[in-house]
């Protein structure tokens, strides 16, 4: 186990931001950290971290307790933090450099190690470069390389890549599954469901600092009872219209706002029988499509809120 | 490691403009101010020739010892009187002109006419004055030996000098190089802000990279003692440039004791930084508030060490004399003052010891605050 949390609670006065949270992870893993703004994502991996004084709890990793002391621990951990921490009076290779030398000693070594992290973030051409001077996109690079750059086996990213252009965004993600390729195991942090689901091989739902559900995204969505959203764009639905809808067997809601939404739970696929539907209806239609429950439907399922406002 | 951290503290200490600003250019900005404002004090303080009339009458072309004496002091390098030879009417409507500050008649005794009183009116009375009492003595001495009105004059001159002195402590010159003193131990205390900075550098309640840094396997506090040999260099050297720029620029005198400048303004830019670390740990605000605070405290500091009003200081060691002890800034300002002033070392030795206990009183105050590992808050 690369990661064990037992009952963590962290209090900012009278918030409780993260409840009897627990959490293991284990090695090769990219674990995702999934929950709405403020649901205690940063808490956790800040009290993790031992950077947070918490109120209770227990926390090992790589099997040992850890302290603000463990250098031993530190060593081997890498984090990008949900802001971005450079020298605004450093360049981009000095940033990288100075933090990776506070785990690496040895000149030529550290030179390698660098040169691939500016490599591996795609930040060659701007080395000489001051974090004032760049985009949002290429600050957050650097932010990660400064995290990464020492070869960790264990990496922590908090939500890199919010406020990031969709291009940037899918360059980072791919940069982490090949950082967990190459053998580091991650946490990861999100807000973005899709981010999770693409990248995490296990995910935990956090809601108000506490864990709401765990497991790969398969098993997350088996937990639910909705199997299968299908979205109609059509006009002229009645009330009759739902009632019948929702008498074809196996459907759990039907709703109708200029779209109607049918939702069905797992076994049988019902887009057969909605088409065959419409048909008999006369009903006009535009486009009509089948979903799979996201990650969204089973935080709306388990809290009864949608995880993005 | 060391050498690893220090290396990029330096860089970043280098390029943090406003650091630079407020510990460097903001103090030679003022000195060249203080330059400007001063330099009025400054003529004051080298005497120029009193403008005098003397009548020329009949007295006056009989009274050959007169004459030989009032040529004597106007005349020569540093002339006490700019004698204006004239007729009675003339020397009357200079004086009414204000274009001499008296006019003197020959005759037993000799007399003379001023219209107001002030330094120069007082400087030719007791010309006058001296003149007239060794009017005897002078008559005497000329009709014996010739050679003994060289030192009459000699006599008047050293009188006149004296007066000269006494008249202008006033104006002492010797203010001037107080308010310079000033202005130096201030800048030592702008130090504090490289000294905030290193606190705010490495509490990961302060800033993102603080976080960083707590999270890599680094001791804080080495990391931080680091930073601040850091910081103690790079502000030590700033100040010495400062001290040249007084020197050389502004050719401010430190006296013959430049050893001891350097070394008084070594022990403030430490007092300096540990100050500002100190307050900086103490304000759990924004770097720029944190700024704000060190930079007023220092002006109010160095105003009441009198580095605005010269008169602060003594009105202080009058009125609440702890207070003087109390003011790290100035200790600074009295022990260079007292370095310039005597040439014992009592005075500046006991200005340093006090000002020794202000080091580990910031600095033990900054450790325990800082030594927290770990933060409630972030
Ligand atoms: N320093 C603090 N003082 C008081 N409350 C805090 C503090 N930091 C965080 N909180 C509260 O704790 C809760 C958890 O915050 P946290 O930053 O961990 O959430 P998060 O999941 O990381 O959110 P985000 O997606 O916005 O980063 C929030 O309700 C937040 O308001
Ligand atoms: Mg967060």
């Amino acid at each position: 186990m690369v990661i064990k949390v037992e009952n963590l609670v962290k209090r900012y006065g009278d918030l409780v931001a993260l409840d009897h949270l627990s959490l293991s992870v284990k090695e090769g893993e990219i674990f995702g950290l999934l929950g709405p703004n403020g649901s205690g994502k940063t808490t956790a991996i800040n009290s993790i971290l031992s950077l947070l004084q918490y109120d209770h709890g227990s926390i090992e990793i790589f099997g040992k307790p850890m302290t603000p002391e463990a250098y031993g621990i530190k060593r081997d951990i890498g984090v990008v933090m949900q802001n971005v921490a450079v020298y605004n009076e450093l360049t981009v290779y000095d940033n990288i450099d100075y933090f990776c030398g506070l785990y690496v000693e040895g000149k030529e070594k550290r030179k390698k190690l660098v040169q691939e992290a500016i490599e591996f973030t795609g930040l060659q051409d701007f080395i000489g470069f001051y974090p004032k001077k760049l985009s949002g996109g290429l600050l957050r690079r650097l932010n990660i390389a400064c995290g990464i750059a020492h070869k960790p086996k264990l990496i922590f990213l908090d939500e890199p890549t919010v406020a990031i252009d969709p291009q940037s965004r899918n360059k980072i993600l791919e940069g982490i599954v090949e950082l967990n390729r190459q053998g580091a195991t991650i946490v990861y942090t999100s807000h973005y469901m899709e981010e999770v689901e693409q990248i995490c091989t296990r995910i935990m739902i956090l809601d108000k600092g506490r864990a709401i559900a765990q497991g790969t995204k398969d098993q997350l969505k088996d937990m639910i009872t909705l199997g299968e959203k299908i979205t109609v764009e059509t006009s002229g639905i009645t009330p009759e219209h739902i009632e019948r809808l929702k008498r074809i067997p196996n459907v759990l809601s039907v709703e109708y706002n200029g779209v109607l939404v049918i939702s069905s739970g797992k076994g049988q696929n019902n887009l057969e029988y909605v088409l065959e539907f419409f048909k008999k209806e006369g009903l006009e239609y535009g486009k009509i499509y089948s979903e799979l429950p996201t990650l969204n439907d089973v935080f709306l399922e388990i809290t009864g809120k949608e995880l993005r406002d | 490691m060391f050498s690893h951290i220090f290396k990029y503290r330096m860089k970043c200490l280098l390029r943090d403009k406003e650091t630079v600003f407020w510990t460097l250019a903001f103090p030679i900005v003022l000195a060249l101010f203080f330059n400007l404002a001063l330099s009025g004090i400054n003529d004051q303080e080298t005497f120029r020739a009193i403008d005098v009339a003397v009548v020329n009458d009949e007295e006056y072309q009989k009274d050959e010892i007169f004459q030989s004496v009032l040529q004597e002091v106007s005349t020569g390098e540093s002339p006490l009187f700019n004698l204006h030879v004239v007729i009675k009417e003339q020397a009357e409507k200079m004086l009414e002109d204000n274009e001499v500050a008296g006019y003197l008649m020959a005759g037993s005794p000799v007399t003379l006419s001023i219209k107001q009183s002030g330094l120069n009116q007082s400087i030719i009375r007791s010309f006058t004055d001296y003149y007239v009492q060794n009017m005897a003595t002078v008559a005497s001495i000329v009709q014996k030996d010739l050679g003994a009105l060289d030192s009459l004059v000699n006599d008047i001159e050293n009188q006149v000098t004296y007066i000269k002195e006494v008249s202008a402590t006033s104006a002492e010159p010797n203010n001037i190089l107080s308010y310079f003193y000033s202005l130096i131990a201030m800048a030592c205390f702008y130090g504090g802000l490289q000294g905030s900075r290193d606190v705010s550098d490495i509490q990961a309640n302060n800033t993102d990279t603080a976080a960083r840094l707590n999270l890599a396997p680094v001791h804080k506090m080495k990391t931080f003692l680091t930073y601040m040999s850091a910081s103690l260099l790079i502000h030590y050297g700033k100040m010495l440039i400062l001290l040249l720029f007084l020197r050389f620029v502004i050719r401010v005198d430190f006296g013959n004791k430049l050893g001891f400048v350097m070394l008084t303004t070594f022990v403030g830019s430490i007092v300096g930084l540990s100050f500002g670390s100190f307050v900086s740990a103490l304000l759990k605000k924004s770097e720029g508030a944190k700024v704000a605070v060190l930079i007023g405290v220092s002006m109010f500091l160095s105003f009441l060490s009198g580095m605005m009003y010269q008169g602060m200081k003594y009105i202080i060691q009058e009125k609440a004399p702890l207070l003087s002890y109390l003011n790290p800034l100035n200790l600074l300002t009295d022990a260079y003052y007292s370095l310039y002033y005597y040439d014992t070392y009592s005075r500046y030795v006991e200005n340093m010891l006090y000002l020794a206990v202000f080091i580990p009183v910031f600095c033990i105050g900054t450790y325990l605050i800082v030594r927290r590992r770990k933060y409630a808050n972030l």
